[in-house]
């Protein structure tokens, strides 16, 4: 189990809504980053991802480490999260 | 009939692969009909139409609506009378005589029936630097990237309805668009006519891609072609959003027995919407011959789901005897 999952996502990007579905789905509780309430993280989001995209799944691990996905990819978001 | 035994052998009536506006609608119809169904979905459900920013053209919501709202009302609808929906991928399907087995990322499902709703995504141009900065300031999806544009400058690359509605869509965010359209305008009429009204959004017709260009991992402009002139023309951007038509989603198929046209699309029977696997239906985008229309797949997602439930009962529609 993670330590710590945060989400940025946007008001208008369908794929944020289904990573979000897709953890709760799961059972993971996580953190959401709306860029559009609060824009001043946006560069969180770029920093974190070197992307200028949503969604952006940081996970970090009891050790730490993170592990970044961009975008609604299950094949990277659940080996992450495991 | 196939009996139902266990979970992992248990034979789903229908299996719907595909969670967008015409499996969604057929899912309706078939879960009213008491017909068990599950949709596999390995994008956004509501598909194309969930990262569309705003639908006008889809009857009985007379001040339009947006693609997240709709899409999300329909999956209400559906859920609501027993749809299940699977966030998962499927990779293969076969005919196996009394059921199609369904490899899938959430294991293996049985089913007597299939529809493929698997609609399409966003076609690339296909030209230099477009690879290099995929999502560096080369996107497909205004909606969920446009936010990063924050009185930037843009290139949006299409000319028909999705490049002019997402146009209209990213002047929520840019400062300035130039539209680049390769040959003619094709977007409807009053989307033509807000874009050309809109003073954020200069229209260039006649002006090809040729060429993103970027520095320190940033794009910084896209080299085009005026086709009158033959001059190269040059567009000073922060980044570049591209429309320019719809790939189907059929590469799943590849090595199946379904029948595919000469762009990827799958043909059906005349009638029953029925491919040349029995029980293996289409609806939608993905459909040869589709008018790629929100409001034409959920009617086709409907008369697929009457055709599957004929098909389950064993009989033909009567409208067809």
């Amino acid at each position: 189990m993670p330590k710590n999952i945060t989400i940025f996502t946007t008001n208008t990007c369908a794929y944020c809504g289904m990573v979000k579905k897709w953890l709760g789905a799961k059972g993971y509780s996580y953190e959401e980053v709306n860029i559009d309430e609060h824009p001043e993280r946006q560069q969180e989001a770029l920093q974190a991802s070197g992307q200028l995209a949503v969604p952006v799944t940081v996970v970090t691990r009891q050790d730490d480490s993170q592990e970044v996905v961009v975008g609604y990819n299950l094949a990277k978001l659940a080996p992450a999260v495991s | 009939m196939v009996e139902e035994t266990t979970d992992k052998n248990k034979v789903w009536d229908v299996v719907m692969i595909g969670a967008g506006p015409a499996s969604l609608a057929a899912a309706v119809y078939t879960t009213r009909e008491d017909i068990e169904t599950v949709l596999f979905e390995k994008g956004a459900i509501g598909g194309l139409a969930a990262v569309t920013d705003w639908v006008d053209n889809y009857p009985g919501f007379p001040k339009g609506i947006s693609g997240l709202d709709l899409s999300a009302n329909l999956q209400a609808q559906a859920e609501r009378f027993g749809a299940k929906i699977e966030l998962g991928e499927v990779s293969k399907i076969e005919d196996k005589g009394d059921y199609k087995l369904l490899q899938t990322t959430e294991g293996e499902y049985k089913a007597k029936a299939i529809l493929i709703a698997t609609g399409s995504d966003y076609k690339k141009i296909g030209v230099p630097g477009e690879a290099e900065f995929y999502a560096r300031g080369v996107h497909y999806c205004a909606t969920c990237d446009g936010a990063f544009y924050r009185d930037k400058k843009l290139v949006v690359v299409g000319g028909g309805n999705s490049a002019a509605q997402e146009s209209l869509f990213l002047t929520k965010f840019a400062t300035h668009i130039d539209l680049l359209v390769r040959s003619t305008f094709k977007a409807s009429d009053i989307l033509q006519k807000e874009v050309k009204q809109n003073p954020k959004i200069t229209i260039h017709i006649g002006t090809t891609t040729d060429e993103i260009v970027g520095k320190d991992g940033k794009v910084t402009k896209v080299i085009g072609t005026d086709t009158a002139s033959g001059k190269k023309v040059e567009f000073p951007t922060d980044g570049v959003f591209v429309f320019v038509g719809l790939s189907p989603n059929t590469e799943f198929l590849a090595g199946s027995s379904i029948e595919l046209d000469n762009i990827g699309l799958i043909k059906t029977s005349m009638n029953d919407l029925q491919t040349n696997m029995p029980g293996v239906f289409v609806a939608g985008d993905v459909h040869s011959g589709a008018t790629m229309q929100i409001a034409s797949a959920v009617g086709e997602g409907a008369t697929a789901a009457l055709h599957i439930r004929e098909y389950l009962e064993g009989k033909p529609h009567p409208i067809q005897n």
